[in-house]
């Protein structure tokens, strides 16, 4: 027993020095919970690994990363979406010890909406023109049990984008009509989404492009235009923060030395640029195709090595 | 030679400040002060010797201090203040690894609830004491089968302790602190736990064991009984304090106390006392056609002296030879009074 | 006159109760909702401690006890905090060994790489451990429990492998394991060793008890995020978090079991000639074996349940597959991986029974190969199987099924668990619609406004008073203290709402739990089949439900508290049976004898006697429903647990954000801890069970 004991501890001694003293890290890059970014993970682990780097893929939360990121536990975070996570990545670069890294060419869609079959059956007539909100009998079909008559937006975690969905509504003078109720995860989202397909029922929701309910049809609903400066948060008014939202940028994230210490893989990096098209290529292997995720990175770099060996170069 | 184990001024109290009251008080400890005190007495200025080979047995009821006492001595607890010598050394003084070391060698303790560890077999039990002592496992293992015959397990070594019923689980005890054959032996009101058949054939067992063996004893009980059945000598204690010490004969006919008094009342002397408490001094009238040892408790002979109507020869069992006589007259007193 | 009611008063409890009950609705109905009333909400003037708990664990890791480090990227040297550099090197440890176990049966090339240089290893290619074929660890799993309890075992062993290895999950299982190994041991020697050292120091006992009740009670995410910032994401974070929240039971079980050793025991191994170091590990420790392993047990049980919390922190292995499957809202994938846990859990549940109780004979007489005859077995296996998998290599296109079955070509009964959630759906969403509706604007609304309209002063009466009615004047002091902890910061209105589901979700569950342990556990059998029901539900994650309830019941607070009830109906439902069963059989007959009715019975003999059992069962259920509460908001919800959760995102003050409020839900699931704690006592000692 005793033995045992002293026997453990050393070894765990042991190998806390052994592995602390190699040098040569591996890159570690995050996985999270969705298809296109931990297929976009492996193409990038199987790019890394041809320039000759070992290469560890760590499960992760979105939220968390940048903080990981920072303090260099992982060296990149490769889907960083803007209105979803500008947030905590502008943090942890003001902390130091996370670098921009540049945007993928996707430009990127996060806002509210509603599920195709809500315009092929006419709940919302005039949508998705956002005037169509103010008709009561359009309101009457997004209400649910709990919220008291009005209709109900159903808005990703709060600390998303904390208060805009309800300053919008001030903003759009819908807040006598409409609430706004925050889901706790994108997980909610998706349940909520498939469970109001099967009830036929309207939901209005918050959502973003490119993405995998791209397929089966998701409407945005057009808002007054976004301009800097229109939200409250970013200093306009209750009259101008009904504003949408913007065509946002999708950005990648590096830990600060990445640059020096994996320096040809830092230069894949900053010029790995994709396109809506190659993530929805990617996430498609897996969700349609039955692939697993690092065979669907294969496969699309068999696809696309024309556009790899460019990054490479 | 000097005694096995040799007490002297033993004081054990519980409490706080035990070790100040009991300087202040000049070695005359009164209970009721020291309880004010918030003190417990535990034992109370004992001073005894056992020689060797002697069964000492303590009697007392719960809370007399008895079962203290016997741990003082094992030194399962430390006494408040005297010396306890165990073959001459005083143990009080020990370190731990001597202390180790003289139970290893030295002591075997049997307990009133057994204490066997329950994750351990029968023979795992018995050998437990080998074992800690660094003897290999077969040795130690082969030793244990001995004990377990000896103590009449055999067929049983592979049980749990749970598996046994309480006497059975008692012999393992017994035969678990004779593994390591100390010569000093230890029993906490070991039969108490039992019912009435099972300890009567125990303290047979136990005699029985006693004549192989004939080691040093302490014997704790609070049963008088028990006590007259199996002593040499018999301490009666009382709040901590020992009333007297004394063969059973002695206690029988000359209590010292009006407690110890109280215990010898109802005894059927015949049942307690040995011919050598009533025999007279060696009569050259007497018989030759009866011999009876000394040591023979009057009743199991009376039948054969009053039959006999004759002075009969008393005769020590050891050499056989004559030390004594006793006349049926003297028998039938102890038995019908008068 | 008077004096006589007042009498009457002190002794008897329900009166006080009424009279408390009284006190708290004047003061709810007079106290007027304003801003600037202390009575009804106290100032926040405990705003700043999240961040200050947040620079604590920053200036730790970042500023405390700088070291000088040769930095080899930069050539120059760089100030390291010394915290952060052993909190690197605990991480390293553990990783490593979760590494080693994994390595050895999934096969790679880590191991080697300590030993040998990166270079040689890269042009040696084929210095690679090689990964053990499923077939093989079936075989292995099947003699392991087959020499440690006979066939039965072994069959639950080889059964279980083969089901996860022909579904497809054998590598994410062996992930899963290789973490719970590794785990599971430092938490049987730290429990182990906080627990001999309380049980040996009354002090360190004493000091002890208060960080167990709040790491036992603190929701995982709360701390989360302060171990990310202490020991980064991977594998050995997911373990350190496993490790906060078994360990406690563990060390709880070692005392109580060392306390339970009768005094003679001791001083037989003493006299036995016994070193302290033998007493304590040949005496002490195998004599408390069977609480010590009933800790070991629920170690166990708790790794498992952690394993897709742990995900989240980037543990591999059927979590995070888990995790993935329910964001595509793939059910029965997800629920498939649930069952893989639980198979593991059973599995080693059983494993580690068998293995304690495993008998020794001393006498048998062996050559060597009778003696390691199944080793030889599994050895031989293990050649024959690795031949088989690299003979046939040529014969399958791209798989390997003789090697590993991967999850997409593995069987799969998820189309039907997805039917049978399509199935309910048809079946019963609409009545159901109709009862959440009900149940939102008829009760839970209304539940939820009515805690929310409580004066600050009205709800320190209650429980306070409560307290103290139950208790004493210390133990009112205790309960307002904490709670005063909570009203002073600014989340005592989201601290409302969590005590509003929680208390809900309490009394359901309990409900549910008294009346099937009820029904159910008064049979030998049926209280068996109760029992590992209730097995099942503690280990199968409630991630799986805790989605599809959404189906069922929209994003609403009635998702969140079906799952909650459904989770913390567990602890409820096992207490009454266990309660149940200590009603000594003559009070039956008792009954019998008097011409009891079986309900008489129930309400008469069984649920009196088996109460204060029964509410260390409720007891649980405040922490186990407080948990889910806390959970749900991952469906979405408007309590302390949505900020918790948030704070997963919030790198300026998260993992003091995160710990505060974990604090907070600690402290409430305490509060109702001391009170109903106090409350089982007084009622074993008016039975006399004490």
């Amino acid at each position: 027993m005793k033995k045992f004991i002293s026997l453990f501890y050393a070894l765990v001694l042991f190998a806390g020095f052994t592995t602390v003293a190699k040098a040569a890290d591996p890159i570690r890059i995050p996985v999270l919970n969705w298809s296109s970014q931990i297929v976009m993970a492996n193409v990038m682990a199987q790019a890394f690994e041809e320039l000759g780097y070992d290469v560890e893929l760590v499960p992760a939360e979105s939220a968390t990363r940048y903080e990981a990121v920072r303090v260099g536990e992982l060296h990149v975070a490769h889907e960083t979406w803007q209105s979803t996570m500008a947030k905590p990545f502008y943090e942890a670069m003001d902390k130091g010890g996370l670098i921009d890294a540049g945007s993928h060419l996707a430009p990127t869609l996060e806002d509210m909406g509603v599920p195709q079959w809500v315009i092929d059956e006419n709940l919302c007539p005039g949508l998705p023109n956002w005037e169509a909100l103010k008709s009561p009998e359009c309101q009457a079909n997004f209400a649910t049990p709990d919220s008291e008559g009005k209709g109900r937006w159903l808005e990703g975690p709060y600390e998303w984008h904390t208060d805009v969905m309800p300053n919008r509504l001030k903003g759009l003078g819908l807040d006598d009509q409409w609430m706004v109720k925050f889901a706790g995860s994108a997980d909610a989202l998706w349940a909520e989404l498939a469970a109001a397909k099967k009830e036929g029922r309207g939901t209005v929701i918050f959502n973003w492009t490119p993405n995998f309910t791209d397929a089966e049809g998701f409407v945005f609903i057009e808002f007054p235009p976004f301009y800097q400066g229109c939200r409250i948060e970013d200093g306009g008014s209750v009259e101008t923060t009904g504003c949408g939202s913007p065509i946002g940028w999708l950005k990648k994230a590096a830990h600060i030395k990445f640059p020096i210490t994996h320096t040809s893989a830092y230069k894949f990096y900053t010029k790995m640029e994709f396109t809506s098209g190659n993530i929805g290529e990617m996430a498609n292997y897996v969700d349609n195709g039955g692939m697993t995720h690092a065979e669907a990175a294969t496969a699309y770099i068999a696809n696309n090595r024309d556009q790899i060996d460019l990054f490479m170069k | 030679m000097s005694p096995t184990i040799s007490c002297d001024s033993v004081y054990k109290i519980f409490g706080a400040n035990a070790n100040k009251l009991l300087a202040d008080s000049n070695g005359s400890v009164d209970a009721k002060q020291f309880q004010e005190a918030g003190c417990i007495v535990g034992v109370n200025n004992a001073s005894f010797d056992v020689e060797k080979g002697e069964m000492l047995v303590v009697m007392g009821l719960s809370g007399s201090g008895k079962s203290t006492l016997l741990r003082c001595i094992s030194r399962l607890t430390d006494a408040t203040a005297g010396k306890i010598l165990v073959d001459g050394e005083d143990i009080c003084l020990m370190n731990n690894k001597q202390l180790v070391e003289l139970r290893r060698e030295k002591m075997g303790m049997v307990f009133q609830n057994f204490a066997l560890l329950p994750h351990k077999t029968v023979i795992e039990n018995i050998a437990f004491p080998l074992q800690v002592k660094g003897v290999s496992t077969e040795n130690s293992m082969y030793k244990a089968l001995e004990m377990v015959e000896l103590v009449g397990l055999k067929g049983r070594e592979n049980y749990f302790p749970r598996e046994l019923s309480g006497g059975q689980q008692q012999r393992v005890g017994i035969a678990r602190s004779l593994a390591v054959e100390p010569d000093i032996w230890f029993l906490d009101e070991p039969f108490s736990a039992l019912d009435p058949l099972i300890r009567k054939e125990m303290q047979d067992e136990f005699l029985r064991l006693q004549g192989v063996l004939n080691k040093t004893i302490m014997f704790v009980t609070h049963d008088f009984d028990e006590a007259l059945r199996l002593a040499d000598r018999i301490a009666i204690m009382k709040d901590g304090i020992i009333e007297q010490l004394d063969t059973p004969g002695n206690i029988v006919l000359n209590p010292a106390t009006d407690y110890v008094k109280k215990f010898t009342e109802d005894v059927p002397r015949e049942k307690v006392l040995k011919i050598e408490s009533i025999m007279d001094p060696k009569d050259t009238n007497a018989s030759d056609n009866l011999k009876v040892s000394k040591d023979d408790i009057i009743e199991s002979v009376a039948e054969k002296i009053l039959n006999s109507k004759e002075i009969i020869k008393v005769i020590d069992p050891k050499d056989s030879s004559e030390v004594g006589s006793i006349n049926p007259s003297k028998v039938i007193k102890v038995l019908f009074g008068g | 006159m008077d004096k006589n009611y007042l009498e009457t008063i002190r002794n008897s409890k329900p009166a006080q109760f009424g009279i408390l009950i009284f006190i708290f609705l004047i003061l709810y109905f007079l106290i007027p909702q304003s801003e600037n009333n202390y009575l009804w909400r106290l100032p926040s003037v405990l705003k700043g401690i999240p961040l200050a708990i947040n620079n604590v664990i920053f200036n730790a890791l970042y500023e405390w006890f700088p070291l000088k480090v040769w930095d080899p990227v930069f050539e120059m040297y760089e100030e390291k905090a010394a915290f952060r550099e052993f909190t690197k090197a605990v991480s390293q440890g553990l990783l490593f060994l979760i590494t080693v176990v994994r390595e050895l049966l999934l096969g790679g090339d880590k191991i080697i790489d300590v030993f040998v240089s990166d270079s040689w290893l890269k042009e040696n290619d084929w210095l690679s451990w090689p990964a053990l074929p499923w077939t093989a660890t079936t075989v292995g799993a099947f003699l392991l429990g087959y020499q440690l309890n006979g066939i039965r075992l072994g069959l639950l062993g080889g059964i279980g492998a083969l089901y996860i290895s022909v579904f497809g999950n054998y590598v994410p299982s062996i992930q899963t394991l290789s973490f719970v190994l590794i785990t599971t041991p430092i938490c049987f020697v730290l429990g182990l060793s906080f627990g001999i050292w309380g049980y040996l120091d009354k002090k360190v006992e004493t000091a002890l008890q208060p960080v167990l009740n709040v790491m036992q009670t603190m929701p995982q995410f709360a701390y989360l995020v302060p171990i990310i910032a202490l020991f980064g994401l991977g594998d050995h974070a997911g373990s350190i978090a496993t490790i906060i929240i078994a360990t406690p039971p563990m060390i709880r079980n070692t005392i109580l079991g060392l306390k339970r050793i009768s005094p003679e025991v001791v001083e037989a191994g003493l006299m036995s000639g016994c070193t302290k170091p033998q007493l304590l590990f040949k005496v002490l420790i195998p004599a408390a074996r069977r609480d010590i392993l009933n800790g070991v047990n629920t170690v166990i049980m708790q790794c498992l349940a952690m394993v897709v919390i742990a995900s989240f922190v980037g543990a591999k292995g059927l979590g995070l597959n888990l995790k993935i499957a329910l964001n595509s809202l793939k059910i029965g994938k997800a629920a498939e991986a649930g069952l893989c846990i639980v198979i593991i859990a059973v599995i080693l549940d059983r494993f580690t029974k068998a293995w304690a109780d495993k008998q020794k004979d001393y006498f048998e007489n062996l050559t060597f190969f009778q003696r390691y005859k199944l080793l030889i077995i599994f050895a031989i296996s293990v050649v024959i199987f690795s031949i088989i998998a690299f003979i046939s290599g040529g014969y399958f296109d791209k798989i390997n099924y003789l090697y590993v079955i991967p999850i997409e070509k593995g069987l799969t009964i998820a189309h039907y668990i997805d039917g049978a959630v399509d199935w309910v759906w048809e079946t019963f969403f609409y009545s159901l619609n109709s009862f959440n509706k009900f149940l939102l604007t008829q009760v839970l609304g209304p539940m939820k406004h009515a805690y929310l309209g409580m004066p600050v002063i009205a709800t320190f009466t209650l429980a306070m008073g409560a307290a103290y009615i139950v208790g004493n004047a210390r133990t009112a002091l205790i309960v307002g203290g904490m709670l005063l902890f909570i009203a002073l910061s600014e989340y005592w209105d989201r601290a409302l709402i969590t005590m509003y589901m929680g208390s809900f979700a309490v009394i359901m569950a309990s409900l549910n739990g008294i009346i099937l342990g009820s029904i159910f556990g008064r049979t030998e059998r049926g209280g068996r089949i109760l029992l590992s029901f209730c097995d099942f539900f503690e280990t199968f994650p409630s991630f799986v439900y805790l989605i599809p309830v959404i189906f069922l019941f929209n994003i609403t607070d009635t998702s969140v508290l079906i799952a909650a009830i459904v989770y913390a109906t567990v602890p409820a439902t096992r207490y009454t049976v266990w309660g149940l069963k200590s009603v000594p059989l003559s009070l039956h007959e008792a009954g019998t004898m008097s011409g009891v009715s079986a309900f008489q019975r129930w309400t008469n003999i069984e649920i009196p006697i088996a109460f204060p059992t029964v509410m260390l069962g409720v007891n649980q259920t405040v922490v186990f429903s407080l948990q889910m509460v806390i959970l749900g908001a991952l469906i979405g919800t408007e309590d302390l647990g949505q900020i918790i959760f948030g704070a997963l995102s919030r790198t300026k003050d998260g993992a003091g954000v995160a710990l505060t409020l974990g604090i907070f839900v600690s402290l409430i699931a305490i509060c109702v801890d001391v009170i109903v704690r106090n409350w089982a006592e007084e009622r074993k000692k008016a039975l006399g069970l004490a």
